[in-house]
Order: C-alpha cells, then structure tokens, then sequence
C-alpha cells in the first residue's frame, strides 16, 4: 500500500504529459473526458488511501530505507492529515474539471489539452507537497504549486488586469519561495539533513542549550514562505489581486485548498522540524501565529465588507477564514488542530461554491459587479439560493461542516479569539449575504455609484460570448460542494473521523456542543443584521474615513507588496525573539 | 505612498538583513571537515556503479525531486504556450531576412555541429562526469539557435518544428515517469533503481537507471529550451500589436 503514495503526484503528470502529447490531435471531448478520468482516478487512489492511513503510512522514495538512522532518499508521509489534504485538493480539482466542462473559452489554437494539463500538474503538485516529508521535496513541490498558479492566473491575456494579477503573484510567491529555500540552507547547514524529522533532531541535537540566531532565522524565512503562500497579513497582497482576476474554476482551486495548503504547511514544519527543545519555543510560536491570525481574520473581514467586486469580495473572504486558521494552528492543542481541520474542509465546499456562483454571473451577465447587477440576478433563481445558502454556511450556520469545525475551534481558542472567530466569519458572511440580496432579490435602493477601481463591471465572460442561460455543470457542481459542506456536519462520525486522522492523540472527536451551536447561531443572525442593515441603509455602512487607508495599502503596486513582505519578515522574527532571548 | 513604500522598505530590509547576519554569524566554519550528507551521498554512489555522485543524487537517491524540477520545466512551458500565445489584438508578420556579416556567419555555422555534439556528449556521460541532461540539453537547444544568429529567423523556424519539440517535451516527461512507476509494479518503491544491472563502474552502461533517466531528462530540457525560446523569441519577432486598436 505504502508503495502507491507518490503515485498521487504520478498520475497526474502522467496524464498531463499525455494531454500535451496527444492534445493537439484529440478533440475538446477526449481530452476532458481523458482529465476527468486521471483526476478522478488519482482522488480515488487517495481516499483508498486516506482510508488505510492509520497507522500512517510512510515510503522511501527510491528504495533507500535508512541505514541505521540515516539516508539519502526522500521520505513521503502518508498520514491523516497529509493523505486527507491530497484527498481535498483532488476532489476540488475534480469539481473545477466538471465545472469547466466544455463551457471555458477556447484554450490556445493547437493546444486543446494545455488548461486541461495544467490542472493536472496543479492536482499533483498539491498532491505533493500535502505528502512531503522532506522539507526540499516541500520546497519544490511549492515551487510547481506555484508555476502552474502563475500561468493559470494569467489564462485570460486579452485583460491587461489578468495579466497584471498573474505577475504580482508570481513576483511575491517567488520571494516567498526564495525565503523558504534559505530556510531550508540554514537548516541544512546545521543539521545536514533535509528529512523534517532528521532536521528537527539535528536541532534538538546541536543546541541542548535552546534555539540560537540561526535556528530564528531558519524559522522566520521558511514560515515567510508558507505564509506567503497562506496569505496572512501582511503577506496577504497578491490574493485579492490574482483571484479577481483568475479564472473561476481556478479560483475554486486557489482559495479553496491551494492557500490552505501554506496554513497546513505551517503546522507540519512547526510540529515536526521546529516543536523539539532545539527549536523554536511553543509559546513563541503561539504568539507568531496568533498575532498574525488575528490581524488576518480582522484585515481580511473589514476589507471583505467594503468590495463590490464579488470576486474580490470573496477573496478577501479567504484572508479572514485562512487567519482563523492560523490563530486555531497557533494555539497548539489537539482540540484547535481538529476544529481547524474540519473547519477547512467545510471552507472548502463553502468557498469554491461560491465563487462557481460568482462565474455563473460573470459570464451571464460579463460583470460581477454588485452595484450594477442590481437585480439582474432575479432569473437565475438556483444561482441565487445556492448564494444564499453558501453565505449561511460561511457564517457557521449548524449543522454546516464549516459550523462544526468553527465550533469546535472556537472552544480551543477560547477567550477573546472566539470574538474575532465570531465577528469575522459574520462579517463576511454578511457581505455575501448583502450581495445575494441586491444582486439576486433586488431588495433595497440602487446603491448611488461611486467613483471606484476594482468595480467588476464589463468583465470579459469567460465563455465564448455571454451565456443565455446558465448550464447545468455550472448550477450542479456549487450544489454537490454545497451539499458536501453540509453533510461534513450532519453525517454522524464524520467530526471524530476527522479527530482521528488528524492525530491519534486527538481530542476523542470532534462533536456539537450546546455552546458552539449558540455561537454558530449567533454569528448567523449578526451576519443576517448586518446584510439587513446594509440593504436598507446603505449610508450607514459605506465606508467610514479610517477604512480608507487600508484600502489603500492595496495599490496594486508590486513593489509596495514587495516592501510589506520585509516588514512581514521582520515582525515574525521580532514575535518569536523572545523565546531566542531567553534560552 | 512613495515615502511610505521607501519607509517599509528601510525597515523590513534593516530587519532582515540583521536576522541574516546574526545566522550567518553561526554557520558551521568554512572548510570543516564535517559534511554528513556529502559522506553518505558518495558511499550510497559507489554503492551502485554511478562514478557522477551529483547524477547519482539527482537521478538515484533523490530522483523524486528532480521529478518535481522536471514538472516544473514542463509546467512553465506549457504556461508560455498558454500565456504568450497571440493575443486578439495582435497579428504575426513574418520577419524581413536581414543581412548577417560574413564572420558571424561562418563562426555561427562552424560553432554549431560541435555545440550540438557537445550538448549531447554531455548529456550521454551524465553519470560519469560533470554535466548530464540538465545542463546538455542547454547546451544542446542553445546550439541551434546559432542558426538565427548565423542566418536568420526563418532559417531557424525551418529547423525547429514546434510541434515536434512540444511532443518530445511531453514524451519526455512521460518516459521519466514511466521509468519511475516500472518499479511499482514489480512491487517495489517508485523511482527505484533495483530493476537494472549496475554494470561496471566507470562505463556508460553503469548505474542501473540513471543514465536512462539522465538520457529523459537530457531530451526533456533540450526541447522544453527550444519551446520556451521560441515563443519568447515570437513575441520579439514576430507577433506585433495591431495599430490603431
């Protein structure tokens, strides 16, 4: 069994080899018919797998088992979380597959198969990096994770923004990337290992005394990489900027996992190269993680609240949510790792139906435009409830996955985080609420325009031409992510499920409690006041004078995002210093 | 905003270059004679016939990560064909043939059999001295572009059948792949270098499947170079923006 893990990351390259192979002879059918196979079959291999995992499963790639304690190969980790994260980002893929079955515009001439390969390669890169046990093999599965965005990002060339997005991007991911591979240096340099296991007891090893300048430099540049990757402020630039402008069905697969897959990142390298006596200090990470988080979850809501650019709307929905999980990641129990790990998965369903109801108007309607779709929605009533509906599960509605997760989350934190928990996942579900009602019901006045950049109004569709009525693969996909959202809650066993592939140490499972039902409700009746409020009195929630600024921070400037990922840098070494001090 | 940008920037960089200079400040001294993973790479290379140890790590002990680099060449190429393919305001003129001096000509004409010999030779004894497909298959794709410095565009575009590279490319990719999962399915762990006989250490038929790797790699870099510098080389010459839109 333990054999079939790097096939995850095999498969998928296999068939996109094919597809560029063969794609320029195949017709549009037998190429999405030949990615709808390979990407189906690898999500199945992973859940076979997922399933099997416990006790993990572990493979040295190549054949070289450690002699004695070392080795030279690469070590693949197939536990729990590792193989369910695989799991996510393959049936995610599939899901963005199915959606963009022959509705995308004409890929390149001659080249019928390259979309469809590179969200191939995108699924086994995720793959990838998910299983890696090697903090290299992390590194350069980052790296393809990373190529493959850039190019998918950019997709649609004829939009100078597309374009635009897709550089700023790949330019602040790359600096990431650069800051994570001196990481790996650093670390290298110390321990001679690259194993995350090997390397965590190489610092255990050298520094008996406690963590030194260059176990704090290690570990402020590899977690800039993956923060960057997971977006938390102020690392957080590139997303609004590259998901606005990315196609829909990549967008699914961006906010959906791929930026998911930093915070998870985050978690593994902390808990196996960084949690020893050697490392970093529990309680310095703590701060790092929480501090960060909580300044994420607060950006990211605020800024959600004052979009009319849907797609941007929703990706600032994505900053708040992806800083809840860091806060839940940063506080280090087995209770928070299992909330935020159900959490995530709800998120995931939630968040990519919601952006394939987002493309459903723009390429209806070529605009995504709250203000000037005012009650245009009205005709496409199923597009409009499953908004609705998505917007309930956002805010943590029982019995949602995402409501269970939050939950339980919510009770490990404890204290004030749970205020932020509970402000952020309303104020964004809020702002979707506020967009359903106007966009979809034409409830309250037309809002007044405003001189404003990133409208969404005359957005190119994504379609050859705008769509006169909207196709079922469009409606059924959010229905089926919607659906999975739900039953992640409803399902009995499916929260201790989770628990007990996230760490046999767990919690003894993730279940309702009076407590976190009151405060999922609650979150949901704040979110359906403020959307309330919103309609009816729109003066009252524009945009007060102190917001300004911060949306100003978001100039589209890369070399402002450049400037800010320094300044990042440097607030993470100064958050963990004290832990370096004090040993 | 131009002062603040300056300002965060004085800042972050200040911080960082302090964090970087206090690391480096406890590096292992230069010239030690500890190099734990160096030692156990060359036992591990010897082990099995492979006289390169830097082939030996990138296409035996650490196979899996070249197969990550690989994807990554591949994925930017197939991000090129889609990100500079002809945009809808854009049209192709076919370049004018210009005049090239007669010593460039003949140094381009003479230089490009024994680049292109030498891309391959490197490539072929990739496990056996420094070099391999990597840097061959550079040198092999830049070999043929002597053509356009040494004739012209055109000269170049009949030597070099998109079509034909961006196959190979794929093929490649896929042949590497499939000389990864051969050892999957006789039951052992993918990428294992158990299925072929070592041969004789220091002979072009040693290290098992490193050279065939090497030799997949070698075509895969070589054709992914030529694909990439065309469409770059395209958007240069031949693809102009339409006037007037």
């Amino acid at each position: 069994m333990r054999h079939l893990l790097p096939l995850l990351v095999a498969l998928p390259l296999l068939g996109a080899a094919l597809l560029v192979a063969t794609g320029r002879r195949l017709p549009r059918v037998a190429v999405e018919i030949t990615g709808f196979t390979v990407c189906g079959g690898t999500a199945a291999l992973a859940l076979v797998l997922l399933l099997n995992s416990a006790p993990p499963l572990t493979e040295w790639v190549g054949a070289w088992p450690p002699a004695g304690r070392e080795s030279v190969g690469i070590l693949v980790v197939g536990d729990g979380p590792a193989l369910g994260m695989a799991t996510l980002a393959s049936l995610l893929t599939l899901a963005a597959l199915a959606y963009s079955w022959r509705y995308f515009d004409a890929p390149p001439h001659g080249h019928t198969g390259a979309y469809t390969a590179l969200m191939l390669v995108f699924q086994g890169a995720m793959c990838g990096f998910a299983l890696a046990g090697d903090l290299f093999n992390a590194f350069v599965f980052f790296e393809l994770m990373s190529v493959v965005a850039y190019a998918l990002t950019g997709y649609r060339i004829d939009e100078a923004k597309a374009v635009q997005g897709a550089l700023t991007f790949g330019i602040v991911n790359s600096l990431g990337a650069y800051a994570l591979l001196m990481g790996i240096a650093l670390l290298y340099a110390r321990t001679g290992e690259l194993a995350m296991a090997r390397i965590g007891h190489g610092l255990d090893a050298a520094g008996p005394g406690g963590p030194d300048a260059l176990v704090l430099a290690s570990f402020v540049l590899v977690l800039t990489g993956l923060l960057v990757k997971a977006a938390a402020v102020p690392f957080h630039f590139w997303l609004p900027d590259a998901h606005a402008v990315a196609p829909t069905p990549v967008c699914m697969l961006l906010s959906g996992v791929m930026v998911e897959l930093g915070a998870y990142g985050v978690w593994r390298v902390y808990g196996t190269v960084f949690a020893g006596p050697g490392g970093i200090p529990a309680a310095d990470l703590t701060r790092a993680l929480v501090t960060l988080g909580a300044l994420t979850a607060v950006t990211g809501a605020v800024m959600c609240w004052y979009q009319r650019h849907i797609k941007r709307l929703l990706a600032y929905s994505t900053v708040a949510h992806t800083g809840l999980f860091l806060v839940g990641l940063g506080v280090l129990t087995p209770e928070a790792d299992d909330g935020v790990a159900l959490y995530l998965l709800g998120h995931a369903g939630v968040k990519a139906a919601l952006f394939a109801c987002a493309g459903a108007l723009l390429d209806r309607f070529g605009s995504v435009d709250e203000h000037s779709l005012h009650g245009r929605g009205r005709p496409l009533r199923a597009t409009g409830v499953m908004c609705a509906v998505g917007a309930l599960g956002l805010a943590g509605l029982p019995p949602f996955g995402t409501a269970l997760g939050k939950a339980v989350a919510e009770e490990a934190v404890g204290g004030p985080l749970t205020v932020v928990y509970v402000a952020a996942s309303a104020i964004t579900a809020g702002a979707v609420l506020r967009v359903t009602a106007r966009v979809f019901l034409g409830l309250g006045p037309r809002p007044r325009d405003a001189e404003y950049e990133t409208s969404g109004s005359h957005e190119e569709p994504e379609t050859t031409g705008l769509l006169s009525r909207v196709p079922d693969t469009m409606t059924t996909v959010p229905a089926v992510l919607l659906a999975a959202a739900l039953a992640m809650g409803v399902v009995p066993g499916f929260g201790a499920l989770v628990a007990r592939s996230v760490g046999p140490a767990g919690s003894g499972g993730a279940h309702w409690t009076a407590h976190g039902v009151l405060l999922g409700v609650a979150s949901t009746a704040l979110a359906v006041a403020l959307a309330g409020l919103a309609v009816t009195r729109p003066d009252w929630t524009a945009a007060p004078g102190w917001a300004a600024p911060l949306r100003r921070l978001q100039s589209g400037h890369v070399g402002d995002y450049v400037a800010w990922l320094l300044v990042g840098t440097t607030v993470l070494g100064a958050l963990a210093l004290p832990g370096v001090l004090g040993s | 905003m131009n002062r603040l940008r300056l300002w965060l920037l004085a800042v972050g960089g200040a911080g960082l270059a302090a964090l970087l200079v206090a690391a480096c400040l406890d590096l292992p001294g230069f010239g030690g004679d500890r190099h734990p993973y160096g030692d156990r790479a060359v036992h591990a290379s010897l082990l099995r016939h492979t006289a390169n140890t830097v082939a030996s790590v990138n296409f035996d002990q650490r196979a899996y990560d070249t197969l990550g680099e690989m994807s990554i060449l591949f994925a930017a190429v197939l991000g090129c064909v889609v990100l500079l393919r002809q945009a809808r305001d854009e049209h192709r003129a076919p370049p004018e043939p210009a005049g090239v001096a007669r010593p460039v000509r003949r140094y381009a004409l003479l230089v490009l059999p024994v680049a292109l010999v030498t891309g391959l030779y490197v490539i072929a004894h990739g496990q056996l001295s420094p070099g391999g497909g990597f840097q061959g298959g550079v040198v092999a794709a830049t070999a043929l572009h002597l053509l356009y410095l040494g004739a012209d565009y055109g000269a170049l575009e009949r030597v070099r059948p998109l079509g034909v590279y961006e196959t190979t490319d794929a093929l490649a990719t896929g042949a590497y792949l499939v000389l990864g999962l051969a050892p999957v399915l006789a039951g052992t762990a993918f990428l294992a270098n158990t299925l072929l006989p070592y041969g004789t250490f220091n002979t072009l038929s040693s290290g098992g499947t490193v050279p065939l790797l090497n030799a997949a790699i070698g075509m895969e870099v070589a054709s992914a170079a030529v694909v990439l510098l065309a469409h770059f080389l395209d958007q240069a010459v031949e693809i102009e923006e339409e006037h007037g839109s």
